[in-house]
């Protein structure tokens, strides 16, 4: 049985090879994609698990496909480029990436974070909803309705939701937050959270910059505010 | 034609005395009816006409009216007083009658003249190309002035623009001089005008005027307007330099992506199939294809850093300066150099509420990689690292201090050149000697400190200096 379906973007044959050579020996399928145009068209009827995207690619380019993709789907995404710097790491997650990897890498940092990527936390565990007069969470269907309305959120913004509830009323620190949300790899990305709290803030909060309930707690990480403590 | 008028002029005061004959009236009306006519013949004609018919009029009026007539005698002493007056009259009214005349006549001249000056203004074409420019301004000023040539001289080419061969009337000689005096000098009789243009006090050339001459004062309008003409074409010329230079820079900065993107392309293929036979390989290639691996790593290293180097050199540090928290700064760096720093004693002391650093993250946390990454080349697999961050007088000082053999006196400003290594160490260590060069490049560019305290056979400390933010916060 296939370990899921991959949709690799990237402009350099070579790369597509390798990529393809090994996540195939690793299970998964694989679908290419030359262009960020190519992989607009591809996903829709290939209905992927998981995209790799190359940031630098001639025509659309990764950014802007990624926020394509986004705009339809939650389908995660992992951003991929040779530049290192957080402004471009930020730039990614903010268009709607889950993840990033600066190339090149090892086919071991890839492969967990496709993993990361792909994994969901049993809806068994953890809480099963929240309620409160302008906030609605069901954990088991995965559906939020705030101020009145159907919000979407994607896998990654959903755990990052389900983890704080979870232990609402108590600070959670960054790396925490991280490992239980992208896997023990991470710990080091606070970035990540900095641009998926903004992104879950802005979906659910009246007021995002100033939120009322993922509260920021100095030094340490996020809060989640329940209903009790107003 | 002169003569003519004259003639005229005199014929018709002879028609006021013909006509005074026949039909008889006082004498009175007969001196009244000929200063009417000397009047009229000042202002139509001008002050020679005028002054010839005077005399005329005296000479008629004294002879046909006045006693005895017949004669050029007066009887009446009387006679002789209404006679001077009235020639006095006759020639001062001529007189200011032919100056009101000649003021219009000025006027209307001058008025041309601006107009043409206005016109000149109008075809100069803004063109950020200053010989250019002059070329059309000398032909333009030919065509609006309706002279028979110019030519000028731009002394900062050297070189000579002429409207045509006519203006070989004035020499280069003579132009090169004019650019050296102070006043614009006009010779009618050779219709020849010379200024200097200048622009303030700088002189930038000569022009001449060869023809139909126009006013001094215009010739002196004339030759500013080239002068700031050409003040502006040359501000024109050099802010298009000037982005031509930025463009230049721009288009470094874009090679140096591209050659950064082709370079790691091929690695990621490389690395990404080592690292897949590496997962499965067994012990006999295991040893091989780490080795393709490690290089592979040493190859990215190497080629992000003569990228970065080259970056530094060019000047193309981008920086995003912000608060920065100094713990995060050093954690982060030692969370990208993990591997390397497994089994070391790493000891990190930032004090509490130490203010968040102005600077930009990516930037300083590669100087503290770049600075473990010394210390772990030149010492022990054991020996331990310790960072430090403090507030020096106002300043955020980060220190990396290792337990090596240290850095002589003389060798203390020299690791931080490019390619530089310890002379213990020129042939036994990996690595691109470009670390503490780039660290030196991106410290300068926040416009910091760097310096390094050793005690040969103790160990090397190396330090750096951030300003502190005064807006520090964490959120």
């Amino acid at each position: 049985m296939s370990a899921g379906k991959i949709l690799v973007v990237d402009d350099d044959p070579q790369i597509r090879r390798v990529m393809k050579a090994t996540l195939v020996g690793h299970n998964y399928e694989v679908i290419e994609a030359r262009t960020g145009e190519d992989a607009l068209e591809k996903a829709p009827q290939e209905m992927p698990n998981l995209v790799l995207l190359d940031m630098n690619m001639p025509g659309m380019g990764g950014l802007e496909t990624c926020r394509a993709l986004r705009a339809g789907s939650d389908i995660p995404v992992i951003i991929l480029s040779v530049r290192n710097s957080e402004k471009d790491k930020v730039a990614a997650l903010d268009a709607g990436a889950d993840d990033y990897v600066t190339k090149p890498f090892s086919i071991e940092e890839l492969l967990a974070r496709i993993r990361a990527a792909l994994r969901r936390s049993s809806p068994e565990s953890g809480p099963q909803a929240f309620h409160s007069e302008d906030l609605e969470i069901d954990f088991q269907s995965r559906r939020v309705h705030a101020r009145g309305k159907d919000v979407r959120l994607t896998p990654k913004e959903f755990e990052l939701l389900r983890y704080l509830v979870a232990h609402a009323g108590k600070p959670v620190t960054h790396r925490e937050l991280l490992q239980a949300v992208w896997g023990p790899d991470y710990g080091d990305e606070p970035e990540y959270l900095r641009v998926f709290i903004n992104q879950v803030r802005k979906k659910i909060e009246a007021n995002p910059a100033k939120p009322k309930y993922i509260v920021t707690e100095p030094w340490v990480g996020y809060r989640f505010a329940g209903p009790t403590e107003g | 034609m002169k003569a003519l008028k004259i003639g005229l002029s005199v014929l018709a005061v002879a028609a006021v005395l013909a006509l005074y004959s026949a039909v008889h009236v006082n004498n009175t009306t007969v001196a009244l009816s000929l200063l009417l006519a000397i009047l009229a013949i000042s202002a139509r004609w001008g002050l020679s006409e005028a002054t010839v018919a005077s005399v005329a009029a005296v000479l008629g009026f004294n002879y046909w009216f006045l006693p005895p007539v017949g004669t050029l005698t007066i009887q009446d002493p009387q006679n002789w007083v209404a006679l001077l007056v009235f020639l006095a009259t006759a020639v001062t009214a001529s007189q200011l009658s032919a100056r009101a005349r000649r003021r219009a006549a000025e006027a209307e001249a001058r008025r041309t003249e601006i107009e043409r000056l206005y016109a000149l203004v109008q075809s100069m074409m803004l063109s950020g190309n200053a010989r250019k420019t002059i070329r059309e301004f000398v032909h333009t000023v030919v065509r609006v002035f309706g002279c028979r040539a110019a030519a000028l001289y731009y002394r900062s080419t050297g070189e000579f623009f002429r409207s045509g061969p006519e203006s070989n009337v004035v020499t280069d000689h003579e132009l090169l001089a004019a650019a050296e005096i102070e006043s614009v000098s006009v010779d009618s009789d050779r219709g020849v005008a010379l200024a200097p243009v200048r622009l303030g006090l700088r002189p930038l050339g000569s022009m001449t005027l060869i023809g139909r001459l126009p006013s001094e004062q215009t010739v002196c309008a004339i030759v500013n307007l080239i002068a700031l003409t050409i003040e502006r074409a040359r501000a024109i010329e050099e802010a298009s330099h000037a982005e031509a230079a930025r463009q230049g820079e721009v288009l470094k900065s874009a090679l140096l992506d591209s050659l950064a993107h082709d370079i790691k392309t091929p690695l990621t293929s490389i690395k990404a199939a080592v690292t897949s036979l590496l997962s499965s390989s067994d012990h006999s290639e295991r040893e091989l294809l780490t080795i393709i691996n490690e290089e592979t790593d040493r190859l990215n290293q190497l080629a992000a850093e003569v990228i970065e180097m080259a970056r530094i050199e060019a000047g193309k540090l981008h920086l995003e300066k912000g608060p920065v928290v100094v713990a995060e700064l050093i954690s982060g760096a030692l969370a990208d150099l993990a591997p390397a720093i497994q089994h070391r004693p790493v000891k990190v002391r930032v004090p509490d509420g130490l203010p968040a650093a102005e600077a930009d993250h990516d930037f300083a946390m590669q100087v503290v990689k770049h600075f473990v990454e010394n210390a772990l080349k030149y010492t022990a697999e054991d020996s331990p690292i310790d960072i430090s961050a403090e507030l020096k007088s106002g300043r955020i000082v980060i220190g990396v201090a290792d337990r090596g053999p240290g850095i002589e006196e003389n060798e203390r400003v020299r690791i931080f050149e490019k390619f530089y290594r310890g002379r213990r160490h020129r042939f036994d260590t990996k690595g691109t000697g470009m670390g503490l060069a780039i660290a030196k490049g991106i410290v300068e560019a926040h416009g910091e400190r760097i310096w390094v305290e050793s005690e040969p056979g103790q160990g090397a400390a190396f330090y750096f200096s951030l300003a502190s933010s005064s807006g520090a916060g964490h959120t």
